[in-house]
């Protein structure tokens, strides 16, 4: 059966500060299927998605719906348009009930038709099997009931799509099998579903067709069909490829065998919470060596955010403890650890790793300030931070205009070699390096890469989180993977394979 | 230093700009209501600026402005908004009415002196502590905590001056009657007290602060990336008790000024709101603290010329009031267009 199709985005691109987000992406949506957006975290997948739902606009690219060009100019324009997103941070208004969260913004007249409204929720509800009381206030409910509400808000306004956004990811089990089932539902009665995703067997339980992103770029869309008769292992297998590109048969020989050594750091079943208040990580267990890069990477950027965080103390341990030097530094604060050694580059180069606004010469202490020679007395001597960050932008290849620039003025990658120089400047013990090099462009990334294995055989402790296998293998002593808060394996990187990584990367064993 | 760029001189510009696009609009209004705006503004300046006791007027005016904007410029810049100047004004002055007289029986005069900016000083930083701490701990937003604050402390003031520290020698409801000698002393050859050195001093001294120091470093980051400064492992919350504290200080310095040089007593209906005026002042100034000092000297001759010309022309005193505000109007806008 051939479906009508619904919307067609055709080479669409997006960028951001230093970031291509999208590079030229076709996507297709036909009526009455269930769409999965297949690909690993900073695949591109949530920028198109946010494209279609009128929350970005592209740089280039068009939008077709029906069988006009259209312009979604905001998320307004997509709702006219039949499209809604649920995000994964909820948009409810928590003081408000139910009924009222989906009458906002289609008020109509001066008064609420309270039971007009009441009794189309209640058909929605029933036919899809979203059951929840329209009297309740949001704060009051569940994740898994707010996540019904803003599915159902978008069915109150007669939207023929949906996009979720990794709905299952705030879900326990039993919850995410409920919600695929009412994904069934709706498309049993004609609505189309997009499905963003990082999880593998979820795309591959529910989907008609499968699209595959990898690093901004469709890398392939496959229908539901072909991948039946395929069978389970080998679709697996086939999406695996596509979502990882080729994967290297054999170890490169090039990583030098790791000094016996005590740990310079270890994490005893260190456990963290995460933003909201749940268990982001649990029972991690490791150590890392002096002179060893300990590579590791997962599909969930949050998690590899926090493990990056609860060893550079922008996060505290809920359990568990974690030694430096034999020193017990659960409890200390950021800059008792940077004082001790330990550098975090953060992956959010922009955000959080720098201030744009202020000059290089500024950026280049933002953690050491306080030290002599770049202050005394708690006096700023400006003429010794110049001369610094003179010397990083010559040492490091910088390219910018002069310590005085604004690092606003810089690209991507001049930003993140800042970042590094800065970060190794002060001859830390351990670097733990969060995706140094995504979103750069290939000679950066290449000089980045040299730079932390020099830094290696320098004796420095190095933790390097990536989701970028080539970078994974060519760069680390030992691998681990991170699959729903824990490490699962942390291996030689002589005894595993590339394959073996991506298969515990999606929870496959 | 030949090529003195002409971006650095655009700020400038624009807060020039600003001020003359209110003037202008000041007089459209005053053609509205029926007056003469060229008489108006001659008259103004004439006033305010073309006779001695003008010029003197003005030049006192500006002490408490400087000190004040001195206070904002810190917490300004490291992106905390104090809009409650008033109320530490208020403590800072009320508890100087009250202890000087006392004081300046007790203390050799230097020491007293001392010991009364200082009491002023504390006042106004215990008048912003519960702000301060309130957003370090809690994130409560701080531009309606000191606002509120801001409230209580005109409420405070009235009802502590017609009860508990009221001089009961006089009828109005007042404190002593500070004695001559014990006044703020002023600058050698000139009626002006020193509270404008003070100022002078207050506003080059935070501006070095900010600009050259690890504390206004940390402010600067604070405001510019608040993300950015909490990665790094700076300290937000002691930081944002820090600068909130030291524009709290700076406003309860200039209260004790005002009552020891000026006012010889606090009274319970005395406000002047300097505050209204440092608030837009010190952002016309785009943070920079010499930028402070010509434009506190505009807006205290507006002030000192607006009352003067009140009395000729009827036209009411607040009527500078709307200059101010048009002129931040103006400036925003100026901002905008200029993005």
């Amino acid at each position: 059966m051939k479906n009508k199709l619904l919307i067609k985005m055709i080479g669409i691109t997006k960028s951001f500060t230093g970031v291509v987000a999208n590079d030229d992406v076709d996507f297709d949506l036909h009526a009455a299927e269930i769409h999965s957006l297949l690909g690993e975290n900073g695949a591109g997948k949530t920028t198109l998605m946010n494209i279609l739902a009128g929350m970005y606009q592209p740089d280039k690219g068009t939008i077709i719906a029906g069988a006009q060009t259209v312009q979604i100019r905001s998320p307004r324009d997509s709702l006219k348009l039949g499209i809604g997103m649920v995000y994964q941070h909820f948009t409810l208004i928590p003081n408000l009930t139910v009924l009222e969260n989906l009458m906002l913004g289609f008020e109509g007249g001066l008064f609420l038709d309270l039971k007009k409204a009441e009794r189309k929720l209640n058909q929605i509800s029933v036919a899809y099997g979203l059951s929840i009381d329209p009297h309740r206030m949001i704060r009051e409910l569940s994740v898994a009931e707010r996540q019904r509400t803003e599915i159902l808000k978008i069915l109150y306004h007669d939207s023929d799509v949906l996009i979720l956004d990794e709905p299952a990811s705030v879900l326990a089990p039993v919850e995410a099998e409920a919600l695929y089932h009412t994904l069934t539902l709706l498309r049993d009665a004609g609505k189309s579903v997009i499905l963003i995703t990082h999880n593998l067997n979820e795309a591959l339980a529910v989907s008609d067709r499968i699209t595959i992103m990898k690093s901004g770029r469709k890398a392939a869309e496959l229908s539901g069909g072909m991948l039946a008769a395929m069978g389970a292992s080998a679709a697996s297998d086939k999406i695996l490829g596509l979502m990882f590109g080729a994967i290297p048969a054999t170890a490169p020989p090039e990583v030098a065998p790791v000094l016996e050594d005590d740990p310079l750091l270890e994490l005893k079943d260190v456990a963290v919470l995460n933003d909201r208040g749940q268990i982001g990580l649990k029972h991690i267990s490791f150590g890392i060596r002096k002179g060893e890069i300990v590579g590791i990477t997962g599909v969930s950027g949050e998690d590899q955010r926090l493990l990056a965080e609860i060893i550079g103390g922008q996060k505290r341990a809920s359990a568990g403890s974690l030694l430096y030097c034999g020193r017990d530094i659960t409890r200390l604060d950021i800059a008792s650890r940077f004082e001790l050694g330990i550098s975090h580059i953060t992956a959010d180069r922009i955000n959080e790793g720098c201030v744009l606004d202020m000059a290089l010469s500024e950026n280049s202490i933002l953690q050491s300030y306080y030290r002599p020679p770049f202050s005394r007395y708690g006096i700023l001597n400006q003429s010794r931070i110049k001369s610094f960050t003179d010397d990083l932008i010559r040492r490091f290849g910088i390219r910018a205009i002069g310590p005085d620039a604004p690092v606003r003025t810089l690209s991507g990658g001049n930003i993140q070699k800042l970042l590094l120089a800065r970060g190794l400047s002060g001859r830390p013990g351990l670097i733990i390096c969060n995706s140094p090099t995504y979103g750069l462009d290939a000679k950066t990334v290449r000089f980045i890469q040299d730079l932390l294995k020099e830094e290696s055989r320098r004796g420095t402790a190095v933790l390097l989180i990536t989701a970028d296998l080539d970078e994974l293998f060519s760069c680390s002593n030992r691998i681990g993977v991170l699959f729903n808060g824990e490490i699962v394996g942390l291996m030689d990187r002589c005894h595993v394979t590339a394959e073996k990584v991506a298969k515990l990367m999606l929870g496959l064993s | 230093m030949k090529n003195i760029n002409l971006n650095a001189l655009k700020p400038a510009a624009l807060s020039i700009v600003s001020i003359l696009f209110s003037l202008i609009t000041g007089g459209i209004i005053l053609l509205i209501i029926g007056k003469d705006p060229l008489h108006y503004f001659s008259l103004l300046f004439a006033r305010g600026l073309g006779t001695s006791l003008g010029v003197t007027e003005t030049i006192i005016k500006m002490a408490p402005l400087m000190i004040i904007s001195a206070g904002l410029l810190s917490c300004f810049s490291a992106g905390l908004w104090n809009i409650g100047v008033e109320g530490q004004f208020l403590i800072g002055a009320m508890l100087t009415g009250w202890a000087a007289p006392m004081l300046s029986a007790a203390l050799p005069y230097p020491i007293y002196l001392i010991a009364v900016l200082l009491l002023g000083i504390t006042g106004g930083m215990v008048w912003i502590l519960i702000p301060a701490v309130l957003k370090a701990r809690a994130d409560l937003n701080e531009i309606i905590t000191t606002l509120m604050m801001s409230w209580v402390a005109i409420n405070l003031v009235t009802w502590l001056v017609k009860g508990p520290i009221n001089d009961l020698a006089t009828v109005p409801a007042q404190t002593k009657l500070i004695p001559l000698i014990y006044r703020m002393p002023p600058i050698p050859f000139t009626r002006i007290h020193i509270g404008l050195i003070i100022g002078l001093i207050s506003l080059l001294a935070t501006h070095w602060m900010i600009k050259r120091t690890t504390l206004g470093y940390q402010f600067r980051v604070m405001l510019a990336n608040k993300k950015a400064a909490r990665h790094a492992g700076m300290n937000v919350a002691r930081l944002t008790v820090y600068g909130l504290l030291i524009s709290g200080g700076f406003a309860g310095l200039a209260g004790a000024c005002d009552v020891l040089a000026i006012k010889g007593l606090f009274q319970g209906n005395w406000n002047p709101q300097y505050g209204m005026t440092a608030i837009p002042l010190v952002f016309l100034a785009r943070l920079n603290g010499w930028a402070v000092i010509p434009l506190s000297f505009f807006f205290s001759f507006l002030a000192v010329g607006g009352e003067f010309v009140a009395r000729d022309l009827d036209v009411p005193a607040f009527f500078v009031h709307v200059l101010e505000g048009m002129t931040l109007l103006f400036f925003a806008a100026s901002e905008y267009f200029e993005k």
